[in-house]
């Protein structure tokens, strides 16, 4: 026995060597394929070529178990609050041996979590669903040909799918700020295949002694946390984040002349024209759409005609006083709409009025 | 880095027997599992290949002894690589095969037809049929054994 131990453990040197170049395989030969080989020996004895001799050996490939389930694109999903049907993008593949159907939830991650790009899982998303992406409308986008799904059924070996999360933003009296983010996760478990339209049954590791036929050996890693190696099982994350505008107001006013001191120092005396600057600023992460200014003019002061300006900027907080002629008024409001106030920027409305 | 070696007895079990004035050979096939202990050392199992999926390593050992009266000269043994298995490592000692049979030699002397007219040197996933040919007449009661290494693909 030692002189065998001595042989065998010559070459064993070279197989470590060797295990690095090791492509890795994928899905590979498929469960319950018999593996047969066969050596033979031709000699001859004294000149004479003798009758062939044959040795086989027998073994069967068992059933490796074995998921992938990924995040497309690595990158979040950027949302509004109250939008519906935000799409986040998985793909899950069958790296198993065999033709297996795949159990499927999508779940939300806990407040307080990791998301999967980072920061605080600080709201839900509501509605949960899961789509297959379908071979015909827009391959790789959620679309209407898509199909809601809670299982895949007869996934091929080295077969993989899009899936979509399709989850509603809230919106209204709990709808999330600004840079909120909702993490959910997708998680898919190996189920028994063989039988189209049905999910299968679940799947258990063969345990104890090997059996002369298929067994069963799970081989996924770890997914996000909580999803344990080898448990036929894989998940991984995706989040939303909000991006929404979010608008804070500020009026300013200045005395622009008075009767008596025209434009030098001009005080606020009867008769004197005052200018009012109201400031739109934009602080959120996306641009707000047709901002609607309203401004109820004091009775003690008579709006001057004309005199509105929209749209206008500001320099380190100090009103301009620029942009276009527009707006309206029907007493005792001014009015306006400015139709966008990008992320980050600033507009105002200017008017003017004399003091009674 | 030291390597220990174990073997499960049972795998190893004798040739059957043959008749007289023949050659007796054994095939046996093991997987190789390699497990870290807990002071950092890798250890090579060779098990027997009751749980076996793709991507496992495989030891295939041939036993061959002279059980005749007489020595055993051109002693040949020739191995088909199974459908299934990719040939990984087999020493220096046998000549291989990439075209079914019909040309050997070392791997590295051997070359692959591409699509396109050109040849390529022939890689050890290309490797069809194993064969020792033994330059000297195997004594009587001689034996020995012979190894190949192949992954379940």
């Amino acid at each position: 026995m030692t002189s065998k131990l001595t042989y065998l453990g010559a070459i064993s040197l070279a197989a470590v060597a060797m295990a690095a170049a090791t492509p890795a395989y994928a899905a590979g030969t498929t469960a319950g394929t018999s593996i047969t080989n066969t050596a033979t020996v031709d000699y001859q004895v004294g000149g004479v070529a003798q009758t062939q001799q044959q040795a086989t050996n027998t073994f069967t490939v068992d059933r490796k178990i074995n998921l992938t389930v990924a995040e497309t694109g690595n990158a979040t999903t950027t949302v509004v609050p109250g939008q519906t049907n935000a799409v986040t993008t998985f793909s899950l593949t069958n790296t198993s041996n065999e033709v297996l159907d795949f159990a499927l939830v999508a779940s939300q991650l806990a407040t307080g979590g990791t998301p999967a790009h980072g920061g605080t899982d600080a709201f839900d998303v509501t509605n949960v669903r899961i789509y297959r992406d379908a071979t015909t409308g827009t391959v790789g986008s959620w679309d209407a040909a898509d199909t809601l799904v809670t299982y895949i059924d007869e996934l091929a070996a080295d077969a993989s799918v899009t899936l979509f999360i399709v989850a509603d933003v809230p919106g209204g009296a709990g709808a999330p700020t600004n840079g909120q983010i909702s993490g959910v996760t997708l998680r898919a478990t190996a189920r028994e295949g063989g039988l189209a339209g049905t999910q299968g049954a679940a799947i258990t590791e063969t345990t104890g002694a090997n059996t002369a036929g298929k067994d069963t050996v799970f081989a996924d890693t770890a997914g996000v946390a909580g999803d344990a190696a080898r448990d036929g099982s894989h998940s991984d994350n995706d989040d939303y984040t909000v991006q929404t505008a979010t608008l804070a107001v500020t009026k300013t006013s200045r005395v622009i002349s008075d009767p008596f001191n025209i434009t030098t120092n001009p005080k606020l005396i009867p008769g004197a024209v005052v200018e009012y600057c109201i400031q739109v600023a934009n602080t959120g992460g996306a641009a707000a759409t047709s901002v609607v200014i309203n401004d109820p003019v004091p009775g003690q002061l008579t709006f001057s005609t004309g005199t509105i300006l929209l749209n206008g900027t500001v320099t380190a907080g100090t009103c301009n006083a620029d942009g276009a002629a527009g707006g309206s008024y029907v007493a005792p409001n001014v009015s306006g709409t400015i139709a966008t106030i990008a992320a980050g920027a600033t507009r105002t409305l200017v008017f003017r009025a004399t003091v009674n | 880095m030291r390597k220990l070696l174990l073997l499960l007895l049972a795998a190893l079990a004798p040739a059957p027997a043959v008749a007289a004035d023949q050659v007796a050979l054994d095939n046996s096939v093991f997987v190789e599992r390699v497990s870290t202990d807990a002071n950092g050392k890798e250890r090579i199992l060779l098990e027997e290949p009751t749980v076996v999926v793709p991507g496992d390593k495989l030891v295939f050992v041939l036993a061959y002894r002279n059980a005749g009266a007489q020595p055993a000269d051109k002693f040949v043994i020739t191995n088909p690589m199974p459908a299934a298995v990719r040939f990984a490592d087999a020493g220096n000692g046998p000549v291989v095969s990439v075209d079914g049979g019909k040309q050997w030699g070392t791997l590295d002397t051997l070359t692959i037809a591409s699509a396109d007219g050109t040849r390529r040197a022939a890689q050890p996933a290309d490797v069809t049929h194993i064969r020792w040919a033994f330059q000297k007449p195997i004594p009587v009661g001689g034996s020995g054994k012979l190894m190949f290494r192949g992954v379940v693909k």
